[in-house]
């Protein structure tokens, strides 16, 4: 199952507010099993972007998951987190299955955590895989990391976005890295999306729109592309 | 010069700083390095006075720190201001405590310099933008020219543009200004582009200390290692390509 | 383990306050205590060896301390003493009116909890619309009414112009609309004011959006998440409520002329019979001192987070 293993097409895509748009109609391609980075600073439309993704995607049922920047954003600390597992696969319509949350949990280096306890009875890294774990429940066609990195830990959110990768990888699943940092974007995409005030500027390979970044947004952020070359 | 020496800081019965040692010329900058929980907040605390040590101390040419002999750059722009406040008084704070007067050129020197609008002061900080709020931080903590200014991630708020040109003003500054910089941090971009040295903190321990271009050249310890190869696999840090 | 530990003693420091802080005002209190228990024992002219031998017997004549532990010792096991005045034993008389007071308290809760909780969840489906803007008038108005007034309009309406109800006493279930309305309506508009604020916080939660997306429907995620947010700070509040019910209960009833603790504690006023105004105050402390409690164990069950800071 997971993803169709064919480009999704997206065309029209756009959002309003009254009296103006925050998002000018865009069309987006995006190869089954791609990592695809979207890149724009804060304010550009990245939400309202993946928001209008993520609705057009669920009307045409193709299944789609989104994963916010922490963990706050995704789990009630009230609850614990068998109780969002279970959750999570009735709102699916899935009957609980033991193999299947073994095998998700797995793939993320989560097995044999105890789910009995509150989110806040894990680190934060680890309550980020579990987000990432509930989101792949859905075995969405499309993967969408919001700002990945920003709340966690470099060593911790490397080691998950590797795992995230390799999960995407064998299941065909296609990622949408969400950020405001280009660097970021083009150490873990093979295509990236620019945008500017609601527009797609620019969309090509990473190597290339490194090298020859062709609107003035995507120069601004190529110039600012990295604190520092290490020698090596 | 800061010295500190054996530093060691207990909370909860618990070491949370162990046998800390470093020292930071005037000029220079020394980013500490490491992740939540690593003890980097109690440090800054440490150095500015704010906490007892259990043992060691924290010293500026050999005397412990007066009050205001450092500055403090916070992490949240927005929330470092009183908001019921003009951002002009809050700015004016560390020369009012001091008991000096009012100094205009001084202000917009460093307002030319940190590439703030003067008008900026007479705004509330929820009128300005994160970016401006982090500058007028800097502002005020280098109005009173004080030798030493502690940044507690300093740039996490703002967004990956808005970083590099805020490090870049501040670097500027430095230059011209001569203060020391100690700067806390778990941006190794950051650190790699700006700092000296670098202090790689782990659980209260000091795991490395080094200079900054030998440091992400060839980190020693095990966790340097990590942390500059979990740099380098977000694209905070970039190989160069063998020549 | 360690914080009921530490909440219990909490508790204890409480009350023992209390018990010195009552004794000592009491004490100091002006005039003679002595002659007035005569006065109104025998209702006379009294003689000076009858003042001397009532001072004796209720322990006044030996000083703070003696008197003191006179009263205290009987308490620590339960007894409340005798009346000064009539010389019976207070807890009958006392358990008689606690009776009469709790239907008309737990009443006035029922109504308040009835009204505010449908108000405040209607009042947040739309925040600043009509039905939001009419809740918060009906609360604020409820809230700057004073249960006298609130009470004596009732009365005026429903008893007097309309005579559909009795205007005071007690007895038959009629007695009891008035003055359970009374408190419960005061009841409601501080409710219902709390509840609105709890819920539009609790809607604003940072993971709601995502358990949408994540196709969780609205109405689980009012019931298992927003719900029990909510709850929280409403719970403090309700600690409080419950014991100032009984403060409000006391006055309510001394407007309609019911009998119950208000009467039991104005008579007992006006008698300067010490020990009667000393139970009610003691009474009341540990309903304080259980409500708080009880709201604090509550508490670390919805929120385990409280529990597991301390530690």
């Amino acid at each position: 199952m997971g993803g169709l293993s064919v480009t999704l097409h997206i065309k029209g895509l756009s959002a309003m507010r009254p009296g103006r748009t925050i998002l000018h109609p865009t069309d987006l391609s995006l190869p089954a099993g791609g990592r695809i980075g979207l890149v724009g600073p804060s304010g550009s439309g990245k939400s309202t972007l993946c928001h209008a993704l993520i609705d057009r995607l669920r009307t045409e049922g193709i299944a789609v998951a989104h994963v916010p920047q922490s963990p706050e954003e995704a789990l009630d600390p009230l609850r614990r987190l068998d109780f969002h597992w279970r959750q999570a696969e009735r709102a699916l319509g899935l009957a609980p299955d033991l193999a299947r949350q073994g095998a998700i949990l797995r793939a993320l280096g989560l097995e044999g955590r105890p789910l009995n306890v509150r989110p806040w009875g894990w680190s934060r890294g680890m309550q980020q895989r579990f987000v990432i774990a509930l989101a792949l429940l859905a075995r969405p066609s499309l993967l969408i990391l919001d700002e990945p990195t920003s709340a966690l830990d470099p060593v911790i959110a490397a080691a998950t976005l590797e795992l995230v990768e390799a999960h995407a990888a064998e299941t065909g699943t296609t990622l949408l890295i969400v950020t405001h940092d280009l660097g970021l974007a083009a150490a873990r995409a093979h295509r990236l999306l620019v945008l500017h005030d609601g527009r797609i500027v620019e969309d090509a390979a990473t190597g290339d729109l490194l090298d020859r970044p062709e609107s003035a947004p995507a120069q601004a952020l190529v110039a600012h592309r990295n604190w520092a070359e290490l020698p090596c | 010069m800061l010295k500190v020496d054996r530093l060691t800081v207990h909370r909860g019965g618990r070491a949370v700083l162990q046998d800390i040692s470093l020292t930071l010329q005037p000029g220079r900058t020394l980013a500490v390095l490491g992740e939540s929980g690593a003890g980097k907040s109690t440090l800054v605390a440490a150095v500015l006075g704010l906490l007892r040590p259990e043992r060691g101390s924290v010293t500026w040419n050999g005397a412990p720190i007066a009050r205001g002999g450092s500055a403090l750059v916070m992490q949240e722009p927005r929330a470092a201001f009183n908001p019921r406040l003009s951002l002009r008084r809050s700015v004016l704070e560390p020369l009012r405590a001091k008991g000096l007067p009012d100094d205009p050129k001084r202000i917009a020197r460093l307002c030319d310099g940190l590439e703030l609008d003067p008008a900026c002061l007479d705004r509330r900080p929820y009128q300005v933008s994160v970016g401006q709020a982090q500058r007028l931080g800097v502002l005020r903590a280098l109005l009173a020219a004080p030798p030493l200014i502690l940044f507690d991630e300093p740039l996490s708020a703002l967004d990956a543009m808005t970083q590099k040109h805020t490090a870049r003003l501040i670097s500027a500054l430095q230059r011209e200004e001569g203060f020391a910089a100690l700067i806390v941090t778990h941006d190794l971009g950051y650190a790699a582009a700006h700092a000296d040295t670098v202090a790689v903190l782990r659980a209260g321990v000091i795991e490395e200390a080094a200079e900054a271009t030998a440091f992400f050249g060839a980190p020693q310890s095990a966790y340097g290692q990590r942390l500059v190869g979990a740099a380098v696999s977000l694209g905070a840090l970039e190989r160069r390509a063998a020549a | 383990m360690k914080q009921i530990t530490e909440l219990l003693l909490r508790a204890a420091v409480v009350l023992s306050g209390t018990a010195i802080v009552t004794f000592t005002l009491l004490w100091h209190a002006p005039g003679d205590p002595a002659l007035t228990i005569a006065v109104a024992r025998y209702d006379s002219v009294v003689s000076a060896d009858i003042v001397d031998q009532i001072r004796a017997e209720a322990g006044l004549d030996a000083g703070f301390w003696t008197a003191f532990t006179h009263w205290v010792a009987p308490l620590l096991s339960g007894d409340l003493g005798n009346s000064s005045v009539s010389g019976r034993p207070i807890w009958p008389e006392l358990r008689t009116a606690i009776l009469l007071t709790l239907p008309l308290a737990f009443i006035g809760l029922g109504i308040g909890l009835a009204v505010s909780i449908p108000l405040a969840a209607l009042a947040v489906r739309h925040p600043g619309g009509w039905v939001d803007r009419g809740a918060v008038a009906l609360a604020s108005l409820g809230a700057a009414m004073p249960a006298y007034w609130l009470a004596l309009l009732l009365i005026l309406c429903f008893a007097v112009k309309l005579l559909w109800l009795p205007a005071t006493g007690a007895g038959t279930a009629r007695h009891l609309i008035l003055p359970s309305l009374t408190l419960g309506l005061g009841v409601a508009a501080s409710l219902t004011r709390i509840l609105r604020s709890a819920l539009l916080e609790a809607r604003g939660a940072p993971f709601l959006p995502a358990l949408a997306r994540r196709g969780v429907g609205p109405r689980e995620r009012a019931l298992s998440h927003v719900a029990p947010h909510a709850a929280i700070p409403v719970l403090t509040v309700l600690g409080l409520e419950l014991a100032f019910l009984l403060e409000g209960a006391v006055m309510i009833e001394v407007i309609f002329a019911r009998p119950g603790l208000g009467g039991f504690l104005i008579h007992a006023i006006q008698a300067r019979d010490f020990p009667k105004v000393q139970a009610v105050v003691m009474l009341t402390a540990l309903v304080f001192v259980a409500v708080n409690l009880a709201t604090d164990l509550l508490y670390r069950l919805v929120d385990p987070r409280i529990g597991a800071r301390d530690a």
